[in-house]
């Protein structure tokens, strides 16, 4: 498999510092999963792709296949990183989008429909602000990783609203709970609105709400959700929710 | 390779592959030369770096590396002190001071900050240059941060942070190296050079 070169296109996940001018460059690619490369020389100021491999770049790549690193033979950008870096809430929710990625995507392991994802969130964070894209985005996530959580009927007996109101979420459980079987946090109707439509296809209508404690409640979950999941810290999203 | 070599030469190779940019078997390359070479050329490299370790620390006002309390340019008084230039490293200063365009102070970071690896801004030296603006009369502070992801970051913290206190806050351009060719380069540094022109007299 060594010593061929190929194309993929990809999204910057992570770049580490490597000797005097180099660059390990973290990508998720859309045909072959997680890559790892070497970009040669970008840290300096005449590097001819330096700036396009960035955290959050969306690239076009030559890579040269090597046995643990590939080699980065050319980048070009598919889109401009311009928008993402414009403002910092721009620039936040975009980190925490990748981060989650990061977390998710698996080394040599081809995952098209993450790197769709991602690359959808990255434009609609470019696009359109919303309190609540990055909250959306780890929702999805975890439905598409086969987490989707249960959120019309009680998880342990079944019950399902208007008579029976489903009044907390339990992570361990994967879904909501009635009052009478009740673990985990409570959870607001107003919530709950919001994750239904996130995850019952009218994301639109919850990434126009205004921000607010329900929108709040929805972004915390999302996060507890991944972080359950993963079973990892996020730290992306708590230097920016102190702030 | 643990035990092939007599202790005080494992040590030695141990100590030097722990510097950054090292690895086991450089480490090994110049653990040889220093003892192959005189005597008095290895002391002076062990008391170069016992003198430094010693003699150096932070500028209490700008955390540039210092021998004294503050460091040349802190206590320079010919210098402007109504502007001051941020920057993530004290290695950063010596890269500006080189270019003679700038005759005002600095304040270092100490780094830059880093969401995916949990670098917030209270691991950085920003309270303290918060702290500089009020008894110093600070007018003009330039984010002088690299231009990556980091940077950019860090850059448009402070500035979120430092507008509201009511003084000028800039950041420096982004351009086209001189001696570059435009053609190669890339889009977002000649979108910032198209972005940043200026008219010609």
């Amino acid at each position: 498999m060594s010593g061929e070169l190929y194309r993929d296109t990809g999204v910057v996940l992570r770049t580490y510092k490597l000797r005097e001018s180099d660059r390990i460059v973290v990508f998720h690619t859309a045909e072959n999963g997680k890559v790892r490369a070497v970009a040669k020389g970008v840290r300096k100021t005449k590097s001819k792709f330096g700036a396009r491999l960035e955290p959050m770049s969306h690239v076009r790549l030559l890579l040269y296949r090597g046995r643990e690193l590939d080699i980065v033979s050319q980048a070009e950008a598919v889109e401009p990183l311009s928008p993402m870096l414009s403002s910092l809430d721009r620039a936040s929710q975009g980190l925490a989008a990748i981060e989650a990625v990061d977390q998710l995507s698996l080394e040599r392991e081809p995952n098209p429909q993450l790197y769709r994802m991602l690359v959808g969130v990255l434009r609609t964070i470019a696009t359109t602000p919303s309190t609540l894209n990055v909250a959306a985005f780890y929702w999805k996530l975890l439905a598409n990783e086969g987490m989707r959580p249960e959120l019309d009927r009680c998880v342990r007996c079944g019950e399902t609203e208007p008579e029976t109101p489903l009044v907390a979420f339990d992570l361990n459980e994967g879904g909501v709970l009635c009052r009478s079987c009740r673990s985990g946090q409570a959870i607001s109707p107003g919530a709950l609105e919001v994750m239904r439509e996130i995850l019952g296809g009218r994301l639109v209508t919850a990434l126009a709400r205004e921000e607010s404690p329900t929108t709040h409640e929805v972004a915390s979950l999302a996060t507890r959700a991944l972080e359950f999941h993963i079973e990892r810290r996020l730290k992306a999203v708590a230097m920016f929710e102190t702030h | 390779m643990a035990g092939n070599y007599t202790a005080p030469v494992q040590v030695l190779i141990d100590e030097l592959g722990r510097l950054p940019g090292i690895g086991p078997k450089s480490a090994q390359r110049i653990a040889f030369h220093l003892l192959k070479v005189p005597t008095e050329d290895a002391t002076r490299l062990a008391f170069a770096i016992t003198d430094a370790k010693a003699r150096v620390r932070f500028c209490e006002r700008c955390f540039n590396v210092s021998e004294g309390a503050l460091c040349p340019i802190c206590n320079d008084d010919a210098r402007d002190t109504s502007k001051v230039c941020v920057v993530e490293e004290s290695r950063d200063i010596v890269a500006i001071e080189k270019t003679g365009e700038f005759r005002g102070r600095y304040h270092v970071l100490l780094g830059a900050m880093s969401p995916l690896e949990g670098i917030g801004p209270e691991q950085l030296k920003i309270r303290e240059l918060i702290a500089r603006i009020e008894p110093e009369g600070i007018e003009e502070i330039i984010l002088c941060t690299n231009p990556n992801t980091e940077g950019e970051v860090t850059a448009m913290y402070l500035a979120r942070l430092l507008k509201p206190i009511g003084l000028t806050v800039t950041r420096i351009a982004s351009g086209l190296p001189v001696g570059g060719d435009l053609e190669y380069a890339d889009e977002l540094t000649l979108g910032r050079a198209l972005e940043g022109r200026r008219t010609v007299d």
